[in-house]
């Protein structure tokens, strides 16, 4: 294989990862409700064609649909039992849409509850849940495994030794963001300190943020900031919306165009981020932009 | 500090056994049943209060609605049985096509622990099964809950259905992280709820018009 490692390559230079998944198969007529993640069995070939656009549009890394694939997850569309499948076929199409130039990340969300004492889920049957899928996100061919959009850093760290216990590659670890006050917290309360501690502490090779609630493209410089200071020496990660969603005449309007996604990617990288990509609402015209800006 | 602050202050801090324990005890020793709901509510009320204000955060209100549902689990017979009801009834659910339930149960809990009569109609709830609950259940708020920019728009069909089945006495209040005020005026609702802790707020305003 041609790649470099991931964690060397980004020593060298920035990064970019892709845009929007969710966004990108509703465009592509995924119907409200319906899950997304079944579509790597069911329309195998639509998630290798925005997989392909992204490739296209200058990214380095593409990433896998299994953002709500854990157990638990897919229980809400009563798919529990297709954990395995869904992510290894995810992970082999974004390898064939990927070939041997670009990396592939197996994504890993949220599992939709709570750990103890806030829920019931303790941390052992947690570590069980997220090491289903990754396991068949390692037999599907992924070169690194994200845990993304995270509140609770003991639910991230969680996911994090899973990976880190499974398979011998990098692990990202992002959490979503949002104003409290003057503050940039989780939806726990947490810190960008705090948060990133948490997840360096159980392994996490790149840390940082993607998606979040309410932020513009200069909340999204100010939180940069802070996540250049609470990583220490480890690589961060930024994945920003493009912008924070209005509703205009019924439809949804993300309202960062690709030229102000490119200004932006420039800030996010003199602010320190070493691997940039976009969150909801981003398209490969945006991704393309942020490439042409980091040249 | 007297057994029925010392509720409070156990559902405040979220510690389910001791306010469990302190129910059983202000029961058994007959205490006012209306008093022991009011301890019940301020600790709630307090935590709603330090929610909005950013003092504390989804753990603590979740830890806090725990406890608070230990305590009421044992009082909801005893008032039942007293013929106490509760003066006001909210219906709930997470719109059509969106799943996401986190929000929507932190807004019943704080509803429950206000004292309404809370029915949870899950996620995914169809226009259809609004207006059915509408009808059985008479309710003065009904919440509606979503988390996606692409399911907010059931919103609006809800409202519209509620309405043209001439369902007009039921308040209907939204939230949800891509919802604002400016959406809520778009579509008809009758209020809009930043948080959970706001949405007591919003309720009790609505229902005392």
């Amino acid at each position: 294989m041609s790649r470099e490692n991931l964690l060397e390559a980004l020593a060298g230079r920035v990064l970019l990862c892709d845009g929007a998944m969710g966004t990108q198969l509703i465009a592509a007529g995924l119907e409200v409700g319906v899950c997304g993640e079944g579509w790597n069995l069911d329309h195998a070939d639509c998630v290798e064609a925005i997989h392909r656009r992204y490739l296209d549009a200058g990214c380095d890394m593409v990433t896998t649909n299994t953002f709500q694939a854990t157990r638990t997850a897919l229980a809400m569309h009563g798919l529990d039992d297709q954990v395995a499948p869904i992510s290894q076929a995810a992970a082999e199409l974004a390898r064939r849409a990927a070939g041997d130039a670009a990396w592939v990340l197996g994504d890993v969300g949220p599992f939709g509850g709570f750990l103890e004492p806030m829920g019931d889920v303790t941390i052992d049957q947690l570590h069980d849940i997220f090491t289903e899928q990754i396991a068949a996100l390692d037999a599907g061919g992924v070169d690194a495994v994200i845990v993304e959009t995270m509140s609770d850093p003991a639910e991230s760290a969680t996911a994090v030794r899973a990976a880190k216990t499974l398979a011998n590659r990098p692990v990202i670890a992002t959490f979503a963001f949002q104003k409290a006050g003057d503050r940039m917290l989780t939806m726990m309360g947490t810190d960008p300190a705090a948060a990133l501690a948490a997840v360096l502490d159980a392994g996490a090779d790149i840390v940082g943020a993607n998606c979040g609630t309410g932020l513009d493209l200069d909340d999204y410089v100010r939180l940069a900031e802070q996540l250049v200071d609470a990583a220490g020496s480890a690589p961060v990660i930024l994945q920003a919306n493009a912008g924070s969603p209005v509703q205009r005449d019924g439809q949804t309007h993300f309202p960062a165009t690709p030229n102000d996604m490119a200004r932006a990617v420039r800030r996010f990288r003199d602010a320190g981020v070493r691997l940039i990509g976009g969150c909801c609402g981003t398209t490969p015209e945006h991704l393309a932009a942020m490439r042409t800006a980091l040249m | 500090m007297s057994e029925l602050e010392q509720l409070t202050e156990a559902i405040r801090k979220g510690d389910r056994k001791q306010a469990g324990q302190l129910t059983e005890t202000l029961l058994d020793a007959e205490t006012d049943l209306e008093q022991v709901l009011g301890a019940m509510v301020t600790a709630m009320d307090d935590i709603g209060a330090k929610f909005q204000r950013n003092e504390i955060f989804v753990p603590e209100m979740l830890i806090a609605a725990r406890a608070m549902s230990e305590a009421m689990n044992l009082l909801e017979p005893r008032l039942i049985a007293a013929g106490i009801k509760p003066k006001y009834t909210a219906v709930i659910g997470t719109v059509q096509g969106d799943l996401h339930d986190i929000g929507k149960n932190l807004v019943a809990m704080m509803w429950k622990g206000a004292g309404f009569k809370v029915v949870d109609l899950g996620t995914n709830v169809t226009p259809a099964k609004f207006v059915e609950a509408a009808r059985e259940h008479t309710p003065h708020v009904i919440g509606l809950s979503a988390l996606l920019t692409t399911t907010m728009p059931a919103m609006k069909s809800i409202i519209t259905a509620l309405r043209e089945a001439g369902l007009n006495g039921s308040k209907v209040v939204i939230g949800g992280a891509p919802i604002t005020q400016s959406y809520a005026d778009e579509i008809g609702a009758d209020a809009y709820a930043s948080d959970a802790g706001s949405a007591v707020d919003v309720v009790r305003q609505l229902v005392a018009a």
